[in-house]
């Protein structure tokens, strides 16, 4: 069989499929690049199939895509419960339990895993318009993820949870603080550690890749970042943009820009819809940053 | 010689289309493109391309936009529309409007569900819209269809569509089905009309034979015939800190069910 690598997973593939088999990208499209190098995930299309182990799944619709999965007996998987559509009464799910549960509800994050093992059918949607991202993961590749932004992996692949070091205090007073986690205070950590899986993650809005080279960086948005390699290393950046003729206090404290700065090498994907952080207060402390006064 | 003319069925509604159509003049259906089927028999409901037209009664529907779809109708004199009075997105001035009490005034208000529809009569053009991306699902009904529909998912209907609503029956389907205390039920007598939905994000439709089981998270269920049984069914799983149980909705054949993609989980920590 020919194969070809595939722009978007990276992954060996089999040109004589319209999709690739594994991550769903089509395979007959030229590659959109904008000028600065992003590169545009293509959405997959609608009743493209992947594999995974003995299983397979099928993405439903293009507005909300639902993940539909056909799961072997042999083959298991797990989710937060929020995004279980619908299952067959033959899918066997469970709990999986994870450790850290205060430090977890404290950030907001979901204490308990659904395990689905197969046989069986069920399907899985967020609640954003947006696209599914699928990530196979070979064996020994490790990728971060934002939190909130998982939706589902295979059972080969572990899943851990790290802070992401990317917060400030604002307040008048050390009565009145308050603490910023901008991008979130946990990232997903998923690694396939015995044999490749599959990630699917849910992306609001559309989707764009870039490569960092060694020692290039770039300033996103916080809640822009979708995932990255763990090559990537990322920092807070705050930016005071130089103003003519306003208030003092304007430029130094809610005047500002509150960024993450990324560094490469590695690979780095961002999202089109993102909320900003909140623009009030001075910033009293904040984690190891950068600052820019222009 | 006599030869008879090729029909065109369209596959959502079964209405017949004279040939060389290219959407179904009764639902606005496409005729030329392919069903959307999952392995699993969960059908796409049809993606109405912008500016479809589709007739109901002597009133045309033309339906605008893709991301959260515009319908426009324009009524004809003997017609009317009956529709939540906040999905009304513009009207010309000389569409009257009156209100249609519902029944059950105090406990529909507290059900969170409106107690009043608002009815709007030819002749005369007016729109309408709900606030999020997803789709339009036209369902004609024909005489002696009764069809139930998750609240606030209704967007209009016609006048021959007879509106009343069912209270969710049983304590655990009530305090666990996450639909609330009642769902719209429309039914045809003797004329056959059109009920219009929203669904948020996308849309799928599996039809259930009889005693088939499927379970449904209950955020995202949006219509069923009313032969489909829907029982809460608490699932062996505990969620959230305070590990209580989960629920999905049991949905029993025979009939049709609708699922919506894009939902508010009805227990979220």
């Amino acid at each position: 069989m020919n194969t070809y690598i595939c722009r978007y997973c990276r992954q060996p593939s089999d040109p004589d499929q319209a999709t690739c088999p594994l991550c769903g990208a089509p395979v007959d499209v030229r590659s959109v690049v904008s000028d600065a190098g992003w590169v545009e995930q293509p959405p997959i299309r609608d009743m493209a199939r992947l594999q995974f182990g003995q299983s397979h799944c099928q993405i439903a619709g293009t507005t909300v895509p639902v993940a539909e999965f056909n799961l072997s007996p042999n083959d298991w998987m797990y989710f937060s419960h929020h995004v279980l559509l619908w299952t067959d009464t033959q899918a066997q799910l469970s709990n999986m339990s994870m450790r850290g549960g205060w430090k977890r509800m404290m950030a907001g994050l979901p204490l308990i895993m659904v395990e689905a093992r197969g046989p069986g059918h069920l399907a899985l949607s967020d609640n954003h318009a947006g696209e599914v991202v699928a990530l196979p993961l070979q064996h020994g590749q490790q990728m971060w993820v934002r939190e909130h932004r998982f939706l589902c992996a295979t059972g080969n692949i572990s899943y851990d949870w790290t802070s992401t070091d990317v917060w400030y205090v604002t307040g008048q007073d050390r009565d009145d603080e308050e603490t910023h986690y901008p991008m979130g205070q946990f990232g997903d950590v998923f690694t396939a550690r015995d044999a490749p899986g599959l990630l699917l993650l849910h992306a609001p809005g559309n989707t764009f890749i870039r490569d960092l080279q060694p020692g290039q960086s770039l300033l996103i948005q916080p809640s822009s970042l979708l995932y990255r390699d763990v090559s990537v290393r990322l920092n807070l950046h705050l930016e005071y943009p130089r103003n003519r003729g306003f208030a003092f206090w304007s430029n130094r404290w809610s005047y500002r820009n509150i960024w993450v700065r990324l560094h490469g090498p590695g690979r780095v994907a961002v999202q089109s819809v993102y909320e900003p952080p909140e623009d009030t207060e001075v910033i009293r402390r904040h984690s190891h940053a950068t600052t820019h006064h222009w | 010689m006599f030869r008879p003319v090729d029909m065109i069925q369209c596959r959502w509604c079964q209405a017949q289309n004279q040939p060389g159509t290219t959407s179904c003049m009764t639902c606005g259906a496409p005729l030329n493109e392919q069903d959307k089927v999952s392995d699993s028999g969960w059908r796409e409901a049809p993606k109405l391309r912008d500016m479809t037209e589709f007739r109901f009664s002597s009133s045309v529907c033309q339906v605008e936009g893709e991301l959260v779809p515009v319908a426009e109708v324009n009524l004809h004199p003997q017609d009317g529309l009956y529709f939540e009075h906040h999905v009304l997105l513009w009207k010309d001035e000389s569409v009257p409007l009156s209100s249609l009490n519902t029944g059950g005034g105090m406990k529909r208000s507290i059900g969170g569900m409106p107690h009043i529809v608002t009815v709007a009569n030819g002749p005369g053009r007016i729109a309408f819209s709900r606030d999020a991306p997803g789709e339009l699902v036209v369902l004609p009904l024909h005489p002696g269809m009764e069809l139930d529909v998750r609240e606030h998912a209704f967007l209009v209907a016609s006048h021959s569509i007879q509106y009343s609503f069912v209270r969710i029956k049983g304590l655990v389907n009530l305090l666990h089905g996450g639909n609330g205390m009642y769902m719209d039920r429309f039914v045809t007598a003797s004329h056959p009309g059109v009920l219009m939905l929203h669904g948020n994000g996308n849309v799928l439709e599996r039809t259930l034979r009889p005693g088939e089981k499927i379970l449904v998270e209950p955020g995202g269920f949006l219509y069923k015939d009313s032969s489909v049984q829907m029982q809460a069914q608490q699932m062996p799983l505990k969620t959230g800190f305070m590990r209580h149980g989960m629920y999905l909705a049991e949905m029993t054949g025979p009939g049709r069910v609708g699922i919506q993609s894009m939902y508010v989980h009805h227990h979220s920590d």
